[in-house]
């Protein structure tokens, strides 16, 4: 007996984010038209992009584990952002601005923007460029580093239903793109792309994050409204069809159970292994719920999901992938 | 299949005798095609359609049980492709793959009592390991016995039909899982599981054969059976786990109506991830060390969490540590993970306070504040409630970083006296902020924290 298996056929697809422009070389996600990894039954143009995440000072709080593949560089963005492409294969970057925090360095615009220029300099990776988080402090940083790097196609972390409308200018003067985050929420995702296309933001530049809950804290949450998103996307919703980025590497080296040693534990195994497995299994997971671009912080977890990756999309190192923006599954405003 | 509701209607007595208190059979054999209504109560239902809708109502994926006992498992009985849609139920059985060649009997045992003695609390849930997978060597009978005695649920992974026969027929009574080595001849072993009344694991080089060999076994006589999916590499295992579940749940082969079984290899937990997520419901697992066991029983534990339900905490004032009248008073959500996050963390600053949980209706801080369930007149009445100006002197309260606008209606609402500091945002920033902010005011205010 036969098995009369039907493909699965919907009526929307992702739309497709080229990130990166002026000296990077650029990286396109998104575009596939069928639920994640399901390569038997739908067309994926582009794999998940794997980003690893730099600071721009010495992230002091990351455990030994995952501070030791990065020692030397750590609090020297350029440097870290050499190691990061070079020897751990990074296909983009996440410079995370956490030194310009009023609580933690207070570093200014103008510093950050160096810091921003210097990796620019180092690599030509595409680059997402998080701020301290939400606040005046954030755009002001945001806006310098957006107005000095003008035309590298960074894309800005993050615009929020609260506080979009600095960043959407910006973002829109200097052609970069822009992440929105929202809270665990499809409405507050959709909410928050409205406002962004209100704003004059093409939303073929926004990249989704739903806010990342990690193995143990909240995963679920993030798994469950990510496959929403997924399935309001192929059902044809414009404004939840951009591609989602996942910041794995924060939200799984918090939980407690990447931290806790050995010897506090004995039930729980080597912390090192622990750590990576915590974020291996958050970035898999959320990878088979629709994360186009996760950004991770072991080069040991980058190397591992790249490994899967191949499984399905075959092993060419993506950098090596000219014309990015061949074979396109856009969804343009027809779909509007 | 379901049957739709014509088909149901041409089984019905057609009379119109209102009975089943529909004005027509017509009306009541669409209530039974939506799920709404229960053939029973039509008085005058013909045992032919009875069977005919017992059989199509049947749950698309049968359960199976595995060991017997309080350690007994059963798995399957879903009827989702997506969590969200439901939820799933029957989480998956995590099983230690146990090689018992070349150990003593006494090594043997260590081993055993010492997987048996794993319990770990995460969250409300005992983490534990669910079975032992006994791998078939010359020792395996005494091992298989081993772990039924300690009621451990057995799988046996065969290497041979004589040497699985042997190991089955001492254990039998324990329901243990017959596990065919690859690309064995099936007929053999669904002879023996049906003769001993034990489940089968069923595998096959592709889906089509798969089925047919699931329908195949059911046939000669076994009951429960699992399907071992085509999974050579990961696209093929996730391509597989997704058709099984998606065609069982369409009825569109009887053989794919079973719960699914999966062996890990040592250092393959990313193969452990892709089964727990996407529809595996017993797993064997040969690396035994925490780093591995821990990441997946969370796992199992965040996807077969029942979605419709909001995970809430009981409000209340909850003491973190041995906090007295001159310790920080926290507050924040009842959100359960929102709570988790904020304890573990305040525990972890070795600073003893009290952590006042507000009924938020299980919305993060963040959330209920947009839905107006964490506003300051709502805060200031649940203290109240908790009586907590009579838990600390200093008749300060710390909110959360994200809702620094409640402040001064929570400032207001609480009247005189009370003071609002606002704290971090990120609960990981609550050590620093009690050292850095806490610590200073505390002794502004004349008291030590
Ligand atoms: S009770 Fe049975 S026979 Fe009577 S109306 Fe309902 S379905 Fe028809």
């Amino acid at each position: 007996m036969s098995l009369d298996l039907k493909p699965k056929k919907w009526a929307g697809a992702l739309r497709e984010v080229t990130l990166g422009a002026g000296s990077r070389r650029p990286v396109a996600v998104g575009g596939g038209n069928g639920l994640p990894l399901h390569t038997f039954e739908a067309a994926f143009p582009h794999r998940p992009a794997l980003a690893l995440e730099i600071t721009d000072v010495d992230p002091v709080r990351w455990v030994e584990s995952v501070r030791q593949p990065w020692e030397g560089v750590l609090g020297r963005p350029a440097e870290a952002a050499r190691r990061a492409v070079a020897d751990f294969g990074a296909d983009l970057l996440l410079v995370h601005l956490m030194g310009t925090h009023t609580d933690r360095g207070n570093r200014s615009p103008e510093q950050a923007a160096a810091d921003v220029g210097a990796v620019l300099e180092a690599v030509n990776v595409p680059l997402i460029v998080k701020g301290p988080g939400a606040g005046q402090k954030q755009n002001t940083v945001l806006a310098r580093v957006a107005e000095d790097c003008r035309g590298e196609g960074l894309a800005l972390h993050s615009a929020t239903n609260e506080d979009y409308k600095t960043l959407a200018a910006v973002a829109v003067a200097y052609g970069h793109a822009l992440v929105g985050e929202s809270p665990i929420d499809v409405n507050m995702a959709k909410q928050l792309n409205i406002l962004l296309a209100d704003s004059n933001v093409d939303l073929n530049r926004v990249l989704i994050d739903p806010l990342t809950g990690g193995l143990g804290y909240g995963l679920e949450y993030s798994y469950s409204v990510m496959e929403r998103i997924r399935l309001a996307a192929l059902g044809g919703d414009a404004m939840l069809n951009c591609p989602i980025v996942c910041l794995v590497g924060e939200e799984a080296w918090k939980a407690k159970e990447a931290k806790v040693p050995a010897d506090k534990e004995p039930l729980w195994g080597s912390q090192r292994e622990r750590g990576i497995h915590w974020e291996v299994a958050t970035a898999m997971t959320l990878i088979e719920a629709g994360a186009e671009v996760v950004v991770l912080r072991h080069p040991e977890t980058l190397d591992r999901i790249r490994k899967q990756l191949d499984s399905w999309f075959g092993s060419e190192p993506s950098h090596d992938r000219e014309g990015v923006v061949q074979n396109s599954f856009r969804a343009t405003d027809e779909h509007r | 299949m379901p049957l739709t509701g014509l088909q149901i209607f041409k089984l019905l007595p057609n009379t119109n005798c209102k009975k089943c208190g529909y004005p027509t059979c017509l009306t009541f054999a669409m209530k039974l095609a939506a799920g709404k209504e229960a053939l029973e109560k039509c008085p005058d239902a013909s045992p032919e359609a009875k069977a005919a809708l017992g059989a199509a109502s049947a749950p698309p994926i049968r359960g199976v049980t595995v060991g017997r006992g309080d350690r007994a498992i059963t798995v399957g009985e879903e009827t989702v492709f997506f969590r969200h849609e439901k939820t799933f139920v029957r989480h998956p059985g995590l099983f230690q793959i146990f090689d018992p060649a070349g150990l003593t009997a006494a090594e043997r045992d260590a081993k055993l009592d010492h997987w048996r003695a794993i319990r770990i609390e995460r969250a409300g849930e005992t983490f534990q390991v669910d079975g032992i997978a006994v791998v078939e060597t010359a020792e395996s009978v005494a091992a298989a016995v081993a772990a039924s005695d300690r009621g451990f649920p057995v799988a046996i992974l065969a290497a041979t039909l004589p040497g699985a026969t042997a190991i089955a027929e001492r254990i039998k009574e324990h329901r243990p899982l017959l596990v065919p080595p690859a690309g064995a001849n099936l007929e053999g072993y669904a002879a023996l599981a049906a003769r001993l009344g034990i489940p089968l694991v069923v595998g096959a080089p592709d889906l089509a054969s798969l089925a047919d060999a699931a329908r195949d076994a059911a046939r000669a006589g076994v009951t429960d059976i699992l399907l071992e999916p085509p999974g050579a590499d990961p696209r093929l295992l996730h391509h597989s786990l997704s058709a099984i579940r998606r065609g069982a749940l369409d009825r569109i082969h009887p053989g794919l109506g079973h719960p699914v079984f999966l062996c890990v290899g040592a250092g393959e937990i990313e193969k452990a991830v892709l089964g727990i997520t996407k529809f595996a419901s017993l797993v064997a697992l040969a690396d035994c060390g925490g780093e591995t066991w821990l990441p997946l029983w969370t796992l199992r534990q965040n996807i077969y969490t029942d979605p419709q339900k909001p995970l809430q905490m009981d409000p209340g004032l909850y003491a973190i540590g041995e906090p007295n009248d001159r310790s920080p008073l926290l507050v924040t959500s009842n959100f359960s993970l929102t709570y988790f996050i904020v304890s573990t963390e305040a525990e972890a600053s070795g600073v003893a306070c009290h952590l006042a949980v507000v009924d938020a209706e299980g919305l993060s801080v963040l959330t209920a504040w947009s839905a107006g369930k964490f506003s300051g007149d709502r805060v200031a009445k649940a203290l109240r409630e908790m009586k907590a100006a009579e838990r600390v002197s200093h008749h300060t309260v710390i909110i959360p970083g994200y809702v620094p606008v409640i402040s001064g209606e929570l400032e207001d609402a609480l009247g005189d006296g009370w003071h609002v500091l606002v704290g971090p945002q990120e609960a990981s920033d609550i050590a620093p902020f009690f050292r850095d902010v806490w610590g200073p005011l505390a002794r502004d205010l004349g008291t030590h924290p």
